[in-house]
């Protein structure tokens, strides 16, 4: 039974909507400036990927946007993109479609601003725990369509959005839906989540006042990720429906693995990694040799970036050098919950069009990266089949497996 | 503020939050779930109300409340802290 993908929507940093992504992403497009969205005075970090140019009051009534957090506001503009691009979906019954959303912080935004009021001893707003809980966003998703399955939402860190899809995967394959949305959504560009992960010093620090090149995964002088936010979104359905229906294909979601390090709650470890990735093979069936592009994870921390360099080298031996690379997050800065969903479009794209993004900043490699990771340009190269890695805090490492269909 | 300002600026605001509903047809006596508000957007109104007219909505109070009239005269009770 093959699933494929039949609908994508994204918001991002360097685009809202598919094409204007892909465009920019293709063209290296920087997407990290300083903040605007706060005063970042008392930040160590104070850059970030935010979009800047993201209206909920364009397509949301004030009593919506009054109901929800900006990351449920995203996951919407993302799901009315892809449930428009996956065209009707009207030959399924209600209680058949499910939505399966991935999401690290929740509804953090709303969090932070409440907390303050409370300890302001103001009132706090009435619908701040509809709107924290990380569910939020794929109920709405859920009520806004009529989506009556099953609804889940997943939370792991970073490799949220990456298990939510894979999740996905399983419920159609078990049977339990017949079309899924699902993807990821985050938006903790803010001072609370910002300073845990600064306290942590996971962030970069040290390009405050040079954004555009701070997320440099891969490179020399690195020194953190930079914060991101947004969604992705993709409709997933059976193969033989899909077609049945109509639907345009974009490409097969083929395996999905997931395995837990159990060894530290941050710390990477290349061993959880491998496994994730060899699980996600197996799941589709594939040998290593048959990859011939990877979506890294890769955040632009000191750590990460050598772990998973080693974990791919150790996995695809003597083929690692020669499976080109890339790191969306060079771009867009990392969207944690969301990334991983945004990883999967940019591979379902590369598939669509031949076309590998690149890699930006990445001027001088770190000699303990020494893989081909698309250094500042796009690259042409017939890709039939893609991995797409995420790893989180928690241990938690998921990899997709995308295939031409 | 006297009782006469303070009615017509609460009622500008509930009107600036009620959808479908001629301004002109509010008035003190007007309930709250006839102006298609739920419980949930009156908590809502009440909510926003407290900023705009810098007073705080007792938590078990607030249950009393059904009118627009009901907010005129809980403000006029309870005036903003400093402003009495």
């Amino acid at each position: 039974m093959h699933i494929v993908v039949t609908g994508i929507g994204i918001v991002s940093p360097i685009g809202i909507g598919v094409e204007k992504f892909w465009e920019n992403a293709v063209a290296g497009v920087n997407g990290i400036a300083s903040i605007q969205s706060f005063d970042v005075s008392k930040q160590r970090s104070r850059i970030a990927g935010e979009i800047n140019a993201f209206d909920p009051s364009a397509f949301l009534s004030a009593k919506q946007i009054e109901q929800t957090d900006r990351f449920t506001q995203l996951a919407l503009h993302a799901a009315n993109q892809a449930m428009t691009d996956a065209g009707s979906l009207e030959s399924y019954e209600p209680r058949r479609l499910a939505v399966c959303l991935g999401s690290g912080m929740g509804g953090f935004s709303t969090f932070e601003y409440s907390a303050t009021r409370k300890f302001q001893n103001k009132s706090v707003p009435p619908f701040s725990v509809p709107r924290i809980m990380a569910n939020s966003a794929g109920a709405w998703i859920a009520t806004q369509y009529g989506l009556k399955g099953i609804n889940l939402t997943c939370s792991t860190a970073c490799s949220s959005g990456a298990n939510a899809i894979g999740m996905a995967l399983d419920l159609l394959r078990s049977g339990k839906a017949d079309a899924v949305v699902t993807g990821g959504a985050e938006a903790c560009v803010l001072p609370l989540t910002m300073s845990g992960f600064e306290a942590l010093f996971a962030l970069s620090t040290g390009f405050n006042n040079d954004p555009a090149h701070a997320s440099r995964p891969f490179a020399k002088g690195r020194d953190g990720f930079v914060m991101g936010e947004g969604a992705g979104i993709l409709i997933l359905e059976r193969e033989d429906a899909a077609k049945q229906r109509g639907a345009k294909i974009y490409a097969q979601l083929a395996g999905y693995g997931c395995a837990c390090d159990a060894t530290h709650i941050v710390a990477p470890d290349m061993d959880g990694q491998i496994a994730a990735m060899q699980a996600a093979l197996g799941d589709a069936g594939f040998a290593p040799d048959k990859v011939d592009y990877i979506n890294a994870h890769a955040t632009s921390t000191p750590l990460g970036d050598v772990i998973e360099t080693k974990a791919i080298k150790q996995l695809f031996g003597e083929h690692a050098k020669d499976i080109p690379i890339s790191a969306t997050k060079s771009m867009i800065g990392h969207s944690i919950g969301a990334s991983a969903a945004i990883g999967s479009i940019a591979a379902i794209m590369t598939l669509q069009t031949g076309t590998i993004h690149p890699t930006i900043n990445l001027l001088e490699a770190d000699p303990e990266c020494d893989l081909d990771y698309t250094p500042n340009t796009a690259v042409q190269k017939n890709v039939q089949t893609v991995l797409c890695n995420a790893f989180g805090f928690g241990g938690n490492n998921a990899s997709l497996v995308y295939t031409t269909s | 503020m006297d009782t006469a300002e303070l009615e017509a600026k609460v009622i500008e605001f509930i009107a600036s939050k009620v959808d479908n509903v001629d301004a002109s047809t509010i008035t003190t006596a007007s309930k709250f779930d006839e102006l298609g508000l739920d419980s949930m957007d009156t908590i809502q109104l009440l909510f926003d109300a407290e900023d705009t007219f810098g007073v705080t909505f007792d938590g078990e109070e607030v249950k009393t409340l059904r009118s627009v009239g009901d907010i005129i005269d809980y403000i006029s009770k309870h005036p903003p802290e400093g402003k009495a």
